[in-house]
């Protein structure tokens, strides 16, 4: 394994609701390794999500580090925050979240549009991830046109396309039969072990988890086991 | 522009809902286009008016009275003479061609003088001098002459409505000007029509040039102090005064446009703010998720605005481009007679224009700020 991608110290989360704190996580410690494919796994509000949500830079720790990619999440502004995400970070969603307006094509175009690719670099580097997800000769259909299981390829497309430096997956194949969630768990996989992508998942799914490398328990906001 | 195709899918995401929109922000600023062109076209007699040195003298008691032509004589005597030049009378005819719709505006002159007296007019020594010796001749607006595609040498017939006699006129001639309402107009001769009112001399108003600008304030002291005791006292007003006292008669215009426009863009902004709130409210997870792909929530709320602004410039095409088409290309008119002209001025476009550029801006304020403000994580978890 290769150098630490994400460094995760002492992190706890707590939301407020009505000014009523609720801890969310406590004293998180977690490390991944460059290439390294991770499950985390635990029962619905153990906090999976939330920690997900804090490695993306998407949320913010209450306390603690995250540092992900060589920099220290808590330290950047919205602005790099938002800089850091288009460059080192693919995010898949359980219900692919693909704008409904707009084709396969231009779905996985979207984060290029932040980049001063040009439209030809853009084009080729769009083919690039719909061919790896086998979905090029569906580039012009938007996602009504397309199965679950297909829209979930185009959102993994869209999720490498910028070729980040992690991808996160949150419950990828929740909402998927089980023969389109054999798909993207081989298609992950794949992403791991040919194209060297860091990936932390989220699952409930032992199945899923079993295509990691490693599985991290989480269960009423704190790391309870690492297999 | 590379983000021109998002903008306009999002715009075009609900069909119904954006083609109301764009119908109503169109329906509205056509109404103010309507408003502010008939504005213009009133204020642009008075400007116009203001470049010539005339000055006319009507009754005290406005235009329903007549004025004594015995007064001619006085104007066109020495005290007079110091200050103006090119005594003429001027009635105005009020009647129709063919058809009550039909209104040109016909104007009974001195055949002597009106060739000085309306400087502006352009036309040939031959229409002139076929005008002088023909009884019945017309010197006739280009543009008029095209609206009824009429031929010189052609007769045509005016129905009076004003007077009770109908006018069978000659086209002489025909005459350009740089003011396109001007050649709206036709000029035929006064004599021909006091024949046909039986030599009643009925004169509406008199009209002279003033020698120059200082002369007009002793033109009116003159005039008026001679009439003043007299059964037809008058009031003497230059052409500007005289356009203004028009639009006195249609009450505060300049009231009724400024308040016609600030409701307009109040609803139009109303109306399309309602729109984004709800396009915006639809799009509360995609916005969450773009967040998450790395865009900032400044571009967030560039792009909400800007499609805002795409739906409000659009109805403004709409409304332009139709209100062009009836105006300035079918030419009609709301009213012939307050209005034989109707054209959509170059700065009323630019009002519509901007006007559609604020609704856009200010309906799109609220729902972009507060979707570019979301916490990313918070829009993920929305269920829409």
């Amino acid at each position: 394994m290769g150098a630490p991608v994400v460094r995760v110290q002492g992190v706890s989360k707590t939301y407020y609701r009505d000014q009523t704190p609720v801890p969310v996580l406590e004293g998180i410690d977690l490390e991944v390794a460059e290439g390294e494919f991770v499950a985390l796994m635990g029962p619905s509000g153990s906090g999976k999500s939330t920690l997900l949500n804090l490695i993306a830079g998407i949320d913010r720790a209450s306390s603690g580090r995250v540092e992900v990619a060589g920099s220290e999440l808590s330290q950047l502004s919205e602005r790099a925050l938002a800089d850091f995400r288009s460059r080192h970070i693919g995010f898949i969603f359980q219900l692919y979240n693909l704008i409904p307006v707009l084709t396969a094509f231009e779905n996985v175009e979207l984060p290029l549009l932040l980049t001063p690719l040009s439209s030809s670099a853009r084009k080729a580097h769009v083919m690039t991830a719909l061919e790896v997800v086998g979905l090029a000769d569906r580039k012009d259909h938007t996602p009504r046109q397309l199965s679950g299981g297909q829209e979930q390829r185009v959102a993994i497309a869209r999720a490498v396309v910028t070729d980040p430096t992690l991808l996160l997956a949150d419950e990828p194949t929740g909402d998927l039969d089980k023969k389109s969630e054999e798909e993207i768990l081989v298609l992950l996989k794949r992403l791991n072990t040919e194209f060297r992508k860091a990936i932390v998942m989220v699952t409930h799914d032992p199945r899923a988890a079993s295509c990691a490398a490693r599985t991290v328990m989480l269960e009423k906001g704190a790391l309870v086991s690492k297999a | 522009m590379k983000f021109l195709p998002l903008i306009w899918r999002n715009a075009l995401r609900n069909r119904l809902r954006t083609t109301l929109t764009l119908a109503g922000i169109a329906f509205l600023l056509f109404v103010l286009i309507f408003v502010m062109t008939g504005l213009s076209e009133i204020q642009a007699w008075e400007g116009v008016a203001a470049t010539h040195l005339r000055v006319v003298v009507q009754h005290s008691e406005g235009l329903m009275a007549d004025v004594p032509i015995e007064l001619e004589n006085f104007l066109k005597g020495d005290v007079i003479a110091a200050h103006a030049e090119h005594v003429c009378k001027f009635n105005w005819f009020g009647g129709y061609y063919q058809d009550p719709k039909n209104w040109p505006p016909e104007f009974a002159v001195d055949h002597k003088e009106m060739r000085a007296l309306f400087d502006e007019l352009k036309f040939s020594d031959e229409a002139y001098r076929k005008y002088c010796e023909t009884k019945t001749g017309a010197l006739v607006g280009i543009s008029l002459m095209k609206k009824y595609n009429w031929k010189v040498g052609q007769r045509i017939a005016l129905i009076g409505t004003f007077y009770p006699v109908n006018l069978e006129l000659d086209i002489v001639g025909v005459f350009t000007t740089q003011n396109p309402r001007q050649e709206e107009q036709m000029f035929f001769r006064w004599d021909y029509l006091d024949e046909l009112l039986e030599n009643r001399k009925i004169v509406s108003t008199y009209w002279m040039k003033a020698r120059s600008d200082e002369d007009i304030p002793r033109l009116k002291e003159l005039i008026d102090a001679h009439t003043k005791n007299s059964s037809a006292p008058t009031e003497t007003i230059t052409e500007k005064e005289f356009a203004a006292q028009f639009m006195q008669m249609m009450g505060n215009i300049k009231a009724i446009v400024a308040g016609v426009g600030a409701l307009v863009l109040l609803i139009m902004i109303m109306m399309t703010a309602n729109t984004m709130a709800m396009a915006a409210r639809e799009r509360v997870t995609e916005v969450a998720v773009m967040r998450t792909l790395g865009f900032t929530a400044g571009r967030i709320l560039w792009i909400i605005v800007a499609e805002s602004v795409l739906v409000s410039m659009l109805g403004a095409a709409i409304a332009i481009g139709g209100s062009l088409l009836v105006f300035n290309v079918v030419k009609v008119s709301p009213h012939p007679i307050y209005f034989p002209v109707f054209l959509v001025e170059a700065r009323t476009v630019v009002v519509a224009l901007l006007a559609a550029l604020l609704c856009g801006l200010l309906s799109s304020a609220v729902p972009a700020v507060r979707a570019a403000r979301r916490k990313i994580s918070d829009g993920l978890r929305q269920v829409v």
